[in-house]
């Protein structure tokens, strides 16, 4: 790496993500959230032309604190390049789905082991708090692979979880754009005999795929105790047409994996982190979405820019000290809130003008464009798409 | 079977045999109570006028200022004298309607729902109705109004709520000999999927509306009221109807009046939103607003001329675009200014709405004006006026390009 400034940022947030023991460190996540913003401020001009419009500089947030660092929109990342390096630095860039006409968001990394170390840490601990270091599980993903999805941070993140995580036996049901249900199920049932708990990742979608498919109904298994389920993907309060818990029902149905072993993630291409349910890692408290301790959420009052007290419903924002090389700062356009106990909860984007008028927003009358930074749901909506939107609740 | 499904049942029957004595009435004697109708409506002083007005802001959450100016623009044209001009202009002696027309409400403008329950009436048409979830008011208003006008035209409305999701509930509705239907592209499917083939389908989907400003606006003057009378366009019902302008096109060859539309409009939405406070909002509407204005915001750091006029909170945005090209618009008063170079670009712009186009608002082409419109018509959309007049469209505007009462007509 060229920049001390930057090799030295990527040192320290790499040593925080190796940390087996996750405090919330407010004086460090301080530190370094207002050194990554002096950092990117100088070295992503989009970002420090819009910073200077709000009256933020470097000088002026140190004094201020890390929650005025000004927060970049998601729909940005359509419309621009927001990198701190040269281009031909580039080593990989994920892009949220889309049609072939819409413009698709995009997050160019100039490293891949941060993003990586990040994700692991994080997937680890909501997902596989149970495996000893260097213990293994069989995975097997609802998505393509990365090689056949070089572009989609969902597909890289399972392939990391696979590499690194998964057992002999592990890796992917989806191939050429269609899932290998009956497949699947025989390689399931396989796990079954041989009493070898599974965890079964995948879009919300691609579980709807599955649970529809003959071939996989007429196999319907209770698979061993210990496995699990992860999904994520924009479900905007329903996923085809069940809502999450009759889809969680129904995986209980059809796998026997009870809804309290079933984890919904929420994470965006645009973001080096993700957020996981609570329920696998503090099984005894309410299920909510936790954040490692390098990443902070946020929920704003879209009316005053304010900060929410728990229980009140805005705009999620999230700052993402993983996103070291474009911007940590981040708006999104999902509505969540804040649960008392600590952790969030994504409550996706409910319609609001629709209801009331007979007029209609320019995007949803001119097809399926996605809409306010959102690639996720409707090229999920026709079938099981592995790539990641702008925020998937 | 649910019980509110059987009693749905009992109702419809109820209406088809009041309808059969509907249509032993004379057409003119029911024409003539629903005039009357219309003129207690129009008149600000009437009794359910005042009712209405009291009414609608709770319900819908629009300011009891929009509503009472919204209704007093909408309901102006809406007289008894400009009904019977419509039925003149488009029904026969002896024209009947279907012995039962349901009509499915949607959003919270009275406007359109007033004439999707008149017009079958007219025709001697018994009518169910399920109001929209955000309007409980106007529907029964109308038939209590109707109940103090003539007690036997009365029993020929009845006015039903229940959740759209209730399929039993809407099972009984679709199957009336004819539906009126108000609702999204993908609402309009799913009821299209549903309703026998037998049945008269009458389909309102969502549109949208737009305005033009040409260049023969050079006077501040002129663009200052031009922008005053836009604001109003946008500001009446919280720019959800589908008269709202949601985009303004600017000829702009030579550079600096779509800069000067856009800082004028920005200043009388300001004052727009003293006079007609903005109703309720929902999070996700304002989230979206605000996320909207951060996007324009940064693509003007990135360097594109852009300008983002935006009060305080969100209750209304100006931003003025680069170009033509279209972009999401998050209603609730959130504008887009497009300069384009010609009077070709403009109507380029427009192609792709040609489907759900329905008013543009036209200033400023001079003699060039009426051929502008012809072509915009020809091309879909079914209204053409000045800024300041959108939202105030005639009776007999109609919709969609169609005649009113015509396909409410039975085959004989």
């Amino acid at each position: 790496m060229s920049h001390p400034e930057r090799a030295e940022l990527d040192a320290r947030i790499a040593t925080w993500m190796r940390e087996s023991d996750w405090c919330e460190d407010e004086e460090r996540f301080e530190e370094l959230a207002l050194a990554l913003f002096a950092y990117q401020f100088e070295n992503c001009p989009p970002y420090a032309r819009f910073c200077r419009a709000r009256d933020a500089t470097p000088a002026k947030v140190r004094l201020a604190g890390w929650r005025d660092i000004p927060r970049v929109p998601t729909g940005a990342f359509k419309e621009m390049a927001l990198r701190c390096f040269p281009e031909a630095r580039t080593v990989k860039t994920f892009r949220t789905s889309g049609t072939s006409t819409a413009k698709r968001g995009e997050l160019h990394l100039d490293r891949l082991d941060l993003y990586e170390a990040s994700l692991l840490a994080t997937i680890r601990r909501f997902l596989f708090p149970d495996l000893d270091q260097g213990e293994r599980m069989l995975v097997r993903v609802l998505a393509p692979s990365p090689a056949e999805a070089p572009d989609s941070s969902l597909s890289h993140m399972f392939g990391c979880t696979v590499d690194q995580l998964g057992a002999a036996g592990s890796g992917y049901d989806m191939a050429a754009g269609k899932l290998m249900a009956r497949a699947l199920m025989e390689r399931l049932a396989e796990a079954q005999r041989a009493d070898r708990p599974v965890a079964l990742c995948g879009t919300a979608f691609a579980f709807v795929h599955l649970l529809e498919s003959g071939g996989a109904r007429a196999h319907a298994c209770a698979l061993p105790a210990g496995s699990r389920v992860m999904e994520t993907g924009g479900f905007k309060g329903r996923a085809g047409e069940r809502t999450r818990d009759e889809l969680y029902a129904a995986i209980e149905q059809m796998l026997g994996i009870p809804p309290d072993r079933i984890v919904n993630q929420y994470g965006m291409t645009e973001l080096g982190s993700q957020f996981y349910d609570s329920n696998l890692q503090t099984p005894d408290g309410p299920r909510r979405k936790l954040e490692p301790p390098w990443a902070r959420v946020r929920i704003i009052d879209p009316e005053s820019g304010r900060d929410l007290a728990p229980g009140e419903i805005g705009m999620i924002a999230i700052h993402d000290l993983a996103n070291v090389g474009s911007v940590a700062a981040i708006q999104t356009a999902d509505l969540g809130r804040l649960c008392a106990e600590g952790g969030f909860e994504a409550l996706g984007r409910e319609p609001g003008a629709e209801a009331r008028g007979c007029s209609v927003a320019v995007d949803a009358m001119l097809g399926p464009a996605p809409a306010r930074g959102s690639g996720s749901a409707p090229a999920r909506r026709s079938g099981p798409a592995p790539a990641r939107g702008s925020g998937s609740a | 079977m649910s019980s509110l499904r059987v009693e749905l049942e009992q109702r419809a029957q109820r209406l088809r045999a009041a309808g059969t004595r509907l249509q032993s009435r004379s057409a003119s004697e029911v024409l003539a109570v629903l005039c009357d109708l219309l003129d207690a409506w129009s008149d600000p002083a009437s009794v359910w006028r005042t009712r209405l007005e009291r009414e609608l802001p709770g319900a819908t959450g629009f300011s009891p200022e929009v509503v009472r100016e919204g209704l007093s623009r909408g309901l102006a044209a809406f007289t008894g004298d400009r009904l019977r001009e419509l039925v003149a202009r488009e029904l026969r002696p002896g024209d009947l309607g279907f012995p039962l027309t349901s009509v499915l409400l949607a959003g919270s403008i009275p406007m359109p729902s007033l004439l999707s329950l008149v017009l079958p009436l007219v025709l001697r048409s018994p009518v169910l109705a399920k109001t929209a979830s955000r309007d409980p008011v106007s529907p029964h208003v109308f038939a209590e109004t109707i109940g103090e006008l003539d007690a036997e035209l009365r029993r020929c409305i009845d006015v039903v709520s229940f959740p759209g999701e209730d399929a039993d509930c809407s099972r009984v509705l679709l199957s009336s000999d004819c539906v009126v239907a108000t609702g999204s592209d993908e609402t309009m499917s799913e009821i299209e999927r549903r309703v026998p083939a037998h049945t008269r389908l009458i389909r309102h989907g969502h549109a949208m509306s737009v305005a033009a400003l040409g260049p023969e606006t050079d006077a501040d003057k002129d663009l200052s009221d031009a922008a005053v009378r836009l604001a109003l366009d946008i500001s009446l019902w919280d720019q959800l109807g589908c008269l709202s302008p949601l985009a303004v096109f600017v000829e702009d060859a030579a550079g600096g009046r779509s800069e000067q539309l856009a800082a004028s409009l920005a200043d009388a939405l300001a004052h727009a939103q003293e006079r007609l406070p903005r109703g309720e909002i929902a999070p996700a509407s304002a989230a979206a607003i605000a996320h909207e204005r951060d996007e324009a915001r940064m693509r003007a750091a990135a360097g594109q001329r852009i300008v983002v006029h935006a009060s305080a909170d969100t209750s209304w945005t100006a931003v003025l675009e680069p170009d033509a090209q279209w972009r999401p618009v998050p209603l609730h008063r959130f504008v887009r200014i497009h300069p384009v170079d010609s009077r070709e670009a403009l109507l380029e712009a427009l192609a792709p709405l040609h489907r759900h186009l329905a008013c543009v608002g036209l200033e400023g082409f001079a003699e060039a004006g009426p051929e502008i419109a012809r072509t915009l018509c020809e091309r879909g959309a079914s209204r053409v006026c000045r800024f300041g007049e959108m939202q105030s469209p005639p009776l007999g505007w109609e919709r969609g390009n169609s005649p009113l009462c015509r396909p409410l007509v039975q085959p004989a």
